[in-house]
């Protein structure tokens, strides 16, 4: 699980690096909608392993590791997934990066990488934190997915 | 190689990724995301617990594989440099920090509080139909196109 872990985020990072998203202007200009190309490649992506998952669970796929039946659940939008979105788009505009490209950065000797994840390590730690510090006090906690595809990842 | 020292195109970029993301799916049947790894980390530093999790080792690959994009195509020549945001905005190394940090702060809040970043919901989560992941997606991508925009006007007139 760990190797199969590794191995996939060396080839995110590789294309990552590859195809330029690491750089400030690449993002920006896509912000800016100067350059479509980042929208067009999100998008292919996305067709790509809605295609690609879809097969292997209708074929009734297994994992390779485990052996467990291909399969995924849903979630239903939160008021949450729009507040943190709306957070989440500020910070990548101004930085121009976000949590994959901004790893793949670093490996690139892209030094401006380090200030970002240091917000990024201190922005996680802070909503733990505050969840922590309101539970029992507000309404019952909730657990937060962390891909938006249900509890129990 | 010269391949990789031009940007990869995106029909060719995008299918990988998405083949990236169902690589993941067969072999562990887990879904992608970059924010799982700094979360697990967070976790572990707090309260340390033996050996690394998977998603720890994929964010760490994302940097040996990033990495490796650059020596591919050359070499890797570390620097504080950040495109035009030098010139623009960081124009000194603490202005440099201090944004970038604070703006770390907002992704990583943000993507906590909304359950997952550029990968996991934009990615992963569409595709595989998680309506969740569709208004996130669409949320951050609105309010990075308003607030990328909003910033060069405010550049503009400030300089």
């Amino acid at each position: 699980m760990k190797v199969a872990g590794l191995l996939v985020g060396m080839g995110f990072g590789f294309v990552l690096g590859w195809s330029q998203l690491t750089d400030y202007d690449v993002i920006r200009n896509m912000l800016l909608l100067r350059d479509f190309d980042v929208f067009l490649m999100m998008g292919s992506a996305v067709v790509t392993a809605a295609i690609a998952a879809r097969i292997l669970r209708a074929a009734g796929a297994r994992s390779l590791v485990g052996g467990s039946p291909i399969a995924w659940s849903v979630s239903r939008p939160t008021r949450d997934h729009v507040y943190g979105s709306v957070l989440f788009g500020v910070g990548w505009a101004i930085s121009g990066t976000c949590p994959g490209p901004v790893a793949a950065q670093l490996g690139r000797g892209q030094l401006a990488a380090l200030f970002t994840l240091a917000g990024i390590f201190a922005g996680v730690a802070l909503h733990g934190y505050l969840e922590r510090s309101t539970e029992g006090t507000a309404a019952p906690s909730r657990k937060f997915e962390v891909t938006g595809m249900g509890p129990g990842l | 190689m010269e391949i990789f020292a031009v940007r990869c195109p995106w029909f060719v970029a995008g299918p990988l990724l998405g083949l990236l993301v169902v690589t993941l799916l067969w072999s562990i049947n887990k879904p992608l995301g970059a924010l799982g790894g700094y979360v697990d980390t967070v976790h572990w530093i707090e309260r340390p617990s033996g050996a690394p999790s998977w998603r720890m080792l994929f964010l760490l690959g994302i940097v040996i594989g990033g990495a490796l994009s650059a020596l591919a195509a050359g070499a890797i020549q570390p620097t504080f440099a950040y495109g035009s945001f030098t010139s623009s905005i960081g124009t000194t190394l603490a202005r440099e920090g201090t944004i970038l940090a604070a703006a770390g702060v907002l992704i990583g809040y943000g993507a906590r509080l909304g359950g997952g970043c550029t990968s996991g919901h934009g990615m992963c989560g569409t595709a595989m139909g998680s309506p969740a992941s569709l208004v996130a997606t669409m949320t951050f991508m609105g309010t990075a196109v308003v607030a990328a925009n909003l910033l060069a006007v405010w550049i503009g007139a400030a300089s």
